[in-house]
């Protein structure tokens, strides 16, 4: 709960004036107490004319107003507070999840993320919101009731005071109950809550095997037996709210009894402070109430914050960072070298061995290796996604990183497996980075030359066609051959190149070959190769085995030379996997 | 409002929840009011010290008072919750009985899981229907009515300014923020969207971002979206606050109005001066009830959204056209005529101008890259959308008028996703035919290379706790225990490796030997024994004919055998 605490620790502005406002609030309450008595008193028993009591009741406009004015206030400091924090914590979220480079190659979580983005930090608003503030109220407004009461009549201020341990005293008791009630009842929720939508997702396969008339009253059963599994639970909670009710209203009911006895038998209070106590006493106990359900809704919002701080707290890996050597687009590409670079994801996982080797310009290079060799990681090191943890990188004999950050992206290029589609245009997705220095005419040579242009054609809107989240939806080959435009536009002078591991369809096979060759005449060409003719074109192969670089060399050195490359170039192929 | 009337009829069905609810309710408001009423009027009485025994009559009503308060909202809280989940049995029921008629077809128009979570989540939203929309309103309307009632006895001022305060807090405050917060919750959700958006295509698309030095700028969109969906929110609540502020207010006033008129007829000696400590007493708790109306504009809006939404789906009409039901109990021919067919959310047909024919008994097998139109061919032969153009006939008969239930009775189908329920393996196996023996599943399991398996294994939902290869192993084997003549299989074996999934193949060759076989794959390996190899690319069928002849014409085919022999 650091971050939190921390975080509201530099906002102790807001935290004082929630405190002024209770206080204020509280010395509001006995004020409409005192007020309201008077007016009665006044007019039942001094006999009072309504004239003179027309002060009292202005007074008491004014203090009503104040009381319902009051938490208006400090609602709207809440939100503030809830609104700022949100923004703080998804800017660090933000900050976190682009300098964590690791995380471009975890994508199995990314879905888990996004939740954390939206909903959780959506949840840590009502920490700050109604949270906070609430439990600033609900300490001090008991007490400055409590403090009054005792002024006035000791006695009553014993009972109240005697009595209200008991309040969070059960609460505990009974928070514990509910958690056990809810780990016993465990089971029967998880299985009963998703069988509707289990149902639902299964809706076509129930219905071609002809099953689905029956599911009604599956779900029937499940629904009810989800219902008492709940309810057992519940019925928890009730007895909780039962049993406090019960308390303040007998431990009311006592100080009521107390006053009386004592106003009429023992003739030792005034009307006055006998009624004075009687309005104030269910205040205090409704106060001491309202914390034990403000600890309770916390809870929930506090596992949200648990969330975001765990996800801020995962491997800050340091991040890359940038010089200020410029690097300018020559005819000849860059020279890349690697000086015993590795890289690990974390400790006991998977680890890149040192790597040295150099990438002469316009060369062929590919990478090969089986599934989880590394062939990835390398990749991602060399594109300056990521840090190697020892040795480094030269380009053109300096550390990749003693360069400026745009002048390294503007020369290379990456073509994924599954390169990303935007939400926009077609246009925009091809020239994506560049928006406002590219023609429209550049973008349509570029979509020529990557065999884009003819889909593009049979489309209503052409080049402005939405696609991407919520736009129309393009076929593996269709991303592809986008990606290949991205690459045309922007002539790389280095192209890290991740071959898709099955066959797309022919046209767009024949256009990647194609393009790659065609880029290729003026770049360095990185690959992680799937393809047989891939590596029998390449300048040199890098042979990977569980991070370690085995051999290079070209394709005949390596078969004669390395076993394993023999077994997987000669055997593995051709989809008898 | 339409909708909620037909969530409102499935509530009525449990009356007997609905009725105590409000029983229990109405109790323990009226409760509290007399308890504060009367410790009001014993403290009056007692400063004049009155007799004892009028005192402990009244001492002994209060402690009453604050048992039964307390037990009856212990009722109400139970009997509410309980009627409130049983409804929601009834909902989804109810929901699940008009759903499951327009089921598949409405999973193309929808085509995403959200729907289906969409689904669960509008319904499971409307238990806030019952619990905070419908019968609070109700219970309030009563414990006032019999508070202003009662009031009447002492003063007739006090009545009419009670009426005017619940008619204030209950009704006008409620409806006017109802109206206001709706505009203000579409917006919340359009900026939701949007944030949304731009945190999926960082994390997603994080790396092309980079590459493209794009990610700067995607950051600034991100937290821009992120602020305005905040300042939205903001907005929200504060639309909130000032409702329950209002509210609190005019409870308030209301107490000084009760006070100033009491003390006004006190003067006039129109009321006697020992009610006026219970008048406001009773003002102010009558008036504590009055919060649980500050939340109802929230819960209206969202039931209301939750149902509208609920039956945009359902409410789709399918034409009902009499369907004959044919009666497949031999090998089936299909024949596809000039078959076309777009997705409503496509400009391009997924397939165009298809001509197959598959004669009874034969084994076809379909081929070529993702988003070819395989599949689309196998959903129309399964009449789970029918063509724009062109026809698909079974046995001769075409089959858009035929009923969808006689073709999927004759035909084992494996998906490319198949979907396994939350139960057991043998739950999942018997959904094909419940009349098999276990010894007979067990054999299946060995068939499909799952011999490993119990039939008493767990399954959780979805298959969550199945492996890629195991669920289309599982799929096979409940296709086989169906023993229809027709087997129409997409890419059934994608998961599996080459041994497994020619022992596989062994299995099923035998088991529909006599069959018709529709076999979508993306592998060209096996395919020998195949009657004719329909090559498909982008909708069209480039090519057909069996694996020698397509060999020998070195086309298409030949292409794609070449570039997968070329793949590592």
């Amino acid at each position: 709960m650091n971050h939190m605490k921390n975080y509201l620790y530099a906002n102790k502005k807001s935290t004082i004036y929630l405190l002024v406002l209770a206080l204020l609030m509280g010395s509001v309450i006995v004020a409409q107490a005192y007020l309201l008595v008077a007016v009665i008193d006044g007019v039942f028993l001094q006999e009072r004319s309504f004239q003179e009591i027309l002060p009292f009741l202005g007074g008491l406009l004014f203090i009503l107003f104040a009381r319902s004015f009051i938490p208006f206030i400090s609602g709207k400091i809440g939100i503030r507070l809830g609104s700022e924090a949100k923004s703080h914590f998804r800017h660090r979220l933000v900050a976190h999840f682009s300098n964590n480079p690791v995380q471009a190659s975890l994508k199995g979580q990314a879905g888990q993320k996004v939740s954390v983005m939206m909903d959780a930090i959506d949840e840590v608003d009502s920490y700050f919101s109604s949270y906070i503030p609430q439990v600033i109220r609900s300490s001090v407004i008991p007490v400055i009731i409590l403090m009054v009461v005792f002024l006035e009549h000791v006695n009553s201020g014993l009972i109240m005071l005697i009595t209200s341990p008991f309040i969070p005293l059960f609460m505990v008791i009974i928070g514990m109950q509910t958690k056990k009630k809810s780990e016993e009842q465990m089971e029967e929720l998880a299985a009963f809550s998703g069988r509707f939508l289990d149902t639902l997702q299964g809706l076509v396969t129930l219905k071609l095997f002809g099953k689905a008339k029956q599911q009604k009253h599956a779900i029937q059963t499940s629904s009810l037996r989800f219902r008492d599994a709940t309810m057992e639970i519940l019925k928890v909670a009730f007895t909780s709210s039962f049993m406090l009710e019960l308390i303040s209203m007998l431990a009311i009911g006592l100080v009521a009894l107390e006053v009386a006895l004592q106003l009429i038998v023992f003739d030792g209070i005034s009307f006055f402070t006998a009624f004075l106590v009687l309005i104030l006493a269910p205040e205090y106990f409704t106060s001491l109430r309202e914390l034990g359900t403000a600890f309770h809704n916390g809870k929930s919002s506090m596992g949200a914050a648990k969330k975001v701080e765990e996800e801020l707290a995962l491997d800050e890996v340091s991040a890359v960072t940038w010089g200020e050597t410029p690097l300018s687009k020559k005819e000849e590409p860059v020279q890349l070298e690697l000086q015993g670079a590795t890289f690990q994801y974390g400790e006991d996982e998977f680890m890149l061995r040192p790597i040295h080797i150099t990438f002469a310009p316009r060369t062929k290079n590919a990478i090969v290796g089986k599934t989880g060799s590394g062939k990835s990681t390398l990749l991602h090191l060399i594109a300056g996604i990521m840090l190697p943890d020892e040795g480094s990188i030269l380009v053109d004999g300096k550390p990749l990183t003693s360069y400026q950050e745009a002048d390294w992206f503007a020369q290379l290029g990456y073509i994924s497996q599954h390169p990303y589609i935007f939400a926009g245009s077609i246009a925009d997705n091809i020239a994506i980075g560049n928006k406002q220095g590219t023609t429209r005419e550049a973008i349509e040579r570029a979509a020529e030359q990557a065999g884009l242009a003819d889909m593009v054609g049979e489309l209503e809107n052409g080049y402005d066609t939405y696609v991407g989240e919520g736009g129309r939806g393009l076929s593996g080959g269709e991303k592809q051959r986008l990606a290949l435009a991205r690459a045309f536009l922007k002539r790389p002078a280095i192209i890290l190149f991740d071959e898709p591991t099955t066959g797309l369809d022919l046209r767009t096979e024949r256009i990647l070959q194609a393009s790659i060759e065609k880029l290729a005449k003026a770049a360095t060409i990185i690959t992680v190769a799937h393809r047989l003719h891939t590596i029998k074109d390449a300048d040199r192969i890098l042979y990977l085995d569980q991070g370690r670089l085995v051999a290079e060399g070209t394709h005949e050195q390596l078969i004669q030379r390395v076993e394993g490359y023999r077994k997987m170039v000669m055997v593995q192929r051709g989809g008898q996997r | 409002m339409k909708e909620l009337t037909f969530v409102m009829r499935m509530m009525m069905k449990e009356k007997k929840d609905i009725v105590l609810s409000i029983v229990f309710g109405f109790i323990a408001g009226m409760a509290a009011v007399l308890l504060f009423s009367a410790s009001g009027y014993l403290i009056s009485k007692a400063a004049f010290a009155p007799p004892f025994y009028t005192l402990m009559l009244v001492i002994a009503s209060v402690k009453l008072l604050s048992f039964v308060r307390a037990f009856s909202r212990y009722g109400e809280r139970y009997v509410s919750h309980r009627g409130t989940f049983t409804m929601l049995s009834q909902l989804r029921m109810a929901f699940y009985e008009k759903l499951e008629p327009l089921a598949p077809g409405i999973f193309h128009k929808y085509r995403s899981g959200d729907l289906l979570a969409r689904i669960v989540g509008d319904v499971e939203s409307l238990q806030n229907f019952f619990l905070r929309v419908v019968y609070p309103p109700v219970v309030l309307a009563l414990v006032f009515m019999s508070t202003i009632f009662f009031t009447t006895f002492y003063s007739f001022q006090t009545a009419v300014i009670l009426l005017i305060g619940f008619l204030l807090t209950a009704i006008v405050i409620p409806a006017i923020f109802a109206v206001r917060q709706r505009a203000i919750d579409s917006e919340v959700r359009i900026k939701r969207a949007s944030l949304s958006t731009e945190v999926t295509e960082l994390l997603y698309g994080f790396r092309d971002l980079k590459i493209y030095q794009q990610l700067d700028d995607k950051e600034q969109q991100l937290l821009q979206a992120s602020e305005s969906y905040i300042k939205e929110q903001a907005k929200e609540e504060r639309t909130t606050l000032l409702n329950q502020s209002l509210n609190q207010f005019i409870s308030l006033l209301v107490t000084v109005a009760v006070l100033a008129a009491g003390a006004y007829l006190i003067g006039k000696d129109e009321l006697d001066g020992i009610f006026l400590a219970m008048l406001i007493m009773i003002t102010l708790t009558v008036f504590e009830e009055a919060p649980a109306m500050a939340v109802f504009p929230n819960h209206f809006n969202d039931s209301s959204r939750a149902a509208k939404r609920l039956f945009s789906i359902i409410n789709q009409k399918e034409k009902l056209v009499h369907k004959e039901d044919l009666v497949i109990s031999e090998a089936p021919e299909i024949q596809m005529e000039d078959v076309t067919f777009t997705f409503s959310t496509e400009e391009r047909p997924a397939v165009e101008g298809v001509h197959v024919y598959m004669p009874s008994g034969s084994k076809t097998a379909f081929v070529g890259a993702s988003g070819s139109g395989k599949s689309t061919l196998m959903q129309l032969m399964l009449q789970l959308i029918t063509p724009d153009q062109g026809k698909v006939t079974i046995n001769g008969t075409e089959m858009a008028s035929v009923q969808q239930e006689s073709i999927w009775k004759a035909a084992n189908v494996v998906l490319q996703e198949n979907h396994f329920f939350y139960g057991t393996i043998r739950d999942n196996l018997l959904l094909a035919n419940d009349t098999v023996a276990d010894a007979e599943l067990q054999a299946t399991l060995r068939k499909v290379q799952l011999e490993h398996f119990h039939l008493d294994d767990r399954v959780y939902e979805r298959g969550e706790n199945l492996s890629g290869g195991e669920k289309q192993r599982l799929a096979m084997a409940r296709a086989m225990l169906k023993s229809g003549k027709l087997w129409l299989l997409d890419e059934p074996t994608s998961s599996l490796d080459a041994v497994t999934e020619h022992m596989v193949y062994e299995h099923l060759f035998r088991e529909a030997a006599d069959d018709t076989l529709v076999l979508i794959s993306h592998r060209l390996a096996g395919l020998e024994k195949m009657d004719q190899i329909i090559v498909m690319d982008e909708g069209k069928i480039v090519e057909a004919g069996t694996f020698a002849t397509l060999m020998e014409k070195q086309g298409y085919f030949y292409e794609m055998k070449k570039l997968e022999y070329n793949l590592l």
